[in-house]
């Protein structure tokens, strides 16, 4: 669903993505792990379409996301890192302008809003004003954004990020019942949450991927350490 | 098409939920209601000290242009820079929407604004014009009822679109309405023998025509100036200031009027890009005059083009 091919993108002289390639097969959720700066939001962003890579290829269900930008990103449903919304909009008037954006029709507007918005427990803030909601809630609203064009491929950058524990539980199921339906790509520090939800990981670091598989086979790789110790020793930190 | 409707929608009424709108409009409400006072003042004085031109006062005054300056950068500079600066810009991008239709519906946008800010001027036009109405309701004819119910149809067409009509059916009615009043406008103008509305301006109309042509092209050149910069930088502040700066070059020539040769080259570049001076010796006058035409059309679309081409660089970056 989600093919990467030596993906490199060099901002000035700094190579944030070196020659990343990787595949997301249909109906997998995959962690998207690394430290800070490994380059996780970059490579999301360009599968996302919002900066193009300086060479190597990405598509999309098919399509190229540099050759075919819209037909690319008509399958994305992507949440960008601290989940950035129009504060004088209420929400409903913001998925609303989201849904016509992404060329729903009208009928299919209303049913896909009432949709998410049951989907994402947004019913009791529909006709709140974004700026005045919860971190929490603010979320579920890009996560119901993202939801809004039933799109095939989910691109979460760290949907769990600033949440409270309850918040993060509800997030977590909600995002193990999506991958029923969605191929999912999702970056996180949370290795704990990981393992609770993905089918495989990728761990990127430095811009490299240091190594990728199933959550089984990633612990047999390295003799059964858990996935904190592998992070930890993929990513050189001291213990 | 849904996508840039959608866009245009959210921009336009973007407007009304921030101060900067409604600030706006009221400093421009203020120095136009000025001028057109003084402009009372001017029409019912005789000799040297009567003005001649129904716009002369209003868009030739200094006052107007020091606000009118500031308009468009206000107008604009939030456009990009804001986005930019919350990261929705990451959100919008990533949309199923080209380049060019953001770039195309934000303009569009704050160009509604914009003529929006010109409509209470219309209210002026009465007095400047010095119109009177005759009304004759027994002159409906068949054409009489086409032009009424065009209206008509604008008018349910425009309220549809605003609380939340399908969109083409709405604008299909809008145009529909506007083809069906114009025709029948035209039949009743030139084929009935009595009309049921007269209009006749007791000044000469044309002036006021030619200098609504003029501020409403002017203004998308200053428009999409704004645009252009808001899509360069990250802070709203910035990008009004540079806006103002730049927009400043077209309209200070206006007033600076050094000691030049009138028939030379100098002074006839700076005659080419100084508005104000368009305004008093063309437009106000009735003058269409082909060469500032040229200039605030051809400048709107590199404006244009050029945020296309911005907002595609920052991709490369």
């Amino acid at each position: 669903m989600i093919h990467v091919e030596r993906l490199t993108k060099y901002f000035g002289d700094y190579p944030a993505v070196r020659d990343v390639s990787f595949d997301v097969a249909r109906g997998r959720i995959v962690g998207f792990l690394g430290p800070n700066g490994a380059g996780k939001s970059t490579t999301m962003r360009i599968l996302a379409g919002y900066i193009t890579a300086t060479s190597g290829r990405a598509t999309i269900d098919g399509k190229d996301v540099f050759w075919e930008p819209i037909e690319a990103r008509r399958r994305i449903g992507y949440l960008p890192e601290n989940c950035p919304l129009y504060p004088e909009m209420r929400v409903e008037e913001y998925l609303r302008f989201r849904a016509g954006l992404k060329g729903l029709s009208r009928a299919e507007q209303r049913k896909r809003i009432d949709y998410v918005v049951s989907r994402c427990w947004l019913g009791d803030v529909r006709r709140q004003l974004v700026g005045t909601l919860s971190k929490g809630y603010r979320q579920r609203v890009g996560l119901a954004d993202a939801l809004l064009a039933n799109p095939p491929v989910l691109i979460l950058d760290e949907p769990t990020a600033g949440l409270d524990p309850a918040q993060i539980r509800e997030t977590r199921k909600l995002i193990k019942e999506l991958g029923d339906t969605h191929t999912m790509l999702l970056s996180t520090h949370i290795l704990h949450e990981v393992e609770m939800t993905c089918d495989s990981v990728i761990l990127i670091h430095q811009g490299r991927v240091a190594t990728q598989g199933s959550l089984d086979d990633v612990r047999k790789e390295n003799e059964g350490k858990s996935l904190e110790d592998v992070f930890v020793s993929v990513t050189g930190a001291v213990d | 098409m849904r996508e840039t409707f959608s866009l245009i929608r959210r921009e336009f009424t973007a407007y009304f939920l921030s101060p900067i709108a409604y600030v706006v409009l009221l400093f421009f409400l203020a120095i136009t209601g000025y001028l057109f006072f003084l402009t009372v003042n001017g029409l019912t004085q005789s000799g040297p000290r009567g003005i001649e031109f129904p716009f002369e006062i209003l868009l030739g005054s200094p006052y107007f242009w020091v606000v009118f300056v500031c308009v468009a950068p206000a107008l604009t500079m939030r456009l990009f820079a804001e986005e930019r600066a919350t990261g929705t810009l990451e959100v919008l991008m990533t949309s199923p929407i080209r380049d060019w239709q953001v770039v195309l519906a934000k303009f569009i946008a704050c160009f509604f604004f914009y003529l929006l800010l010109w409509l209470p001027t219309l209210a002026y036009l009465p007095v400047l014009l010095d119109l009177h109405v005759t009304w004759d309701l027994s002159a409906w004819s068949a054409s009489a009822i086409v032009c009424v119910a065009g209206l008509a149809a604008i008018v349910v067409g425009l309220f549809g679109l605003i609380f939340g009509m399908n969109g083409m059916l709405g604008f299909f009615l809008m145009l529909a309405g506007a083809v069906a009043a114009g025709l029948g406008g035209w039949a009743q103008h030139t084929r009935d023998g009595a009309h049921l509305i007269q209009v006749n301006a007791g000044i000469y109309a044309w002036p006021v025509v030619t200098s609504y042509i003029g501020v409403i092209l002017a203004g998308a050149m200053f428009l999409s100036l704004g645009l252009f910069v808001s899509s360069l930088v990250r802070s709203q502040l910035v990008a009004f200031l540079i806006a103002l700066l730049v927009s400043l070059l077209f309209v200070v020539a206006g007033f600076w009027q050094p000691d030049l040769d009138t028939g030379g080259l100098p002074y006839r570049i700076l005659y080419f890009v100084s508005v104000p001076l368009h305004f008093s010796h063309d437009f106000t006058r009735g003058v269409l005059d082909s060469r500032h035409i040229v200039l605030y059309v051809s400048a709107t679309f590199l404006f244009l083009f050029l945020t296309v081409r911005s907002l595609e660089s920052r991709r490369w970056k």
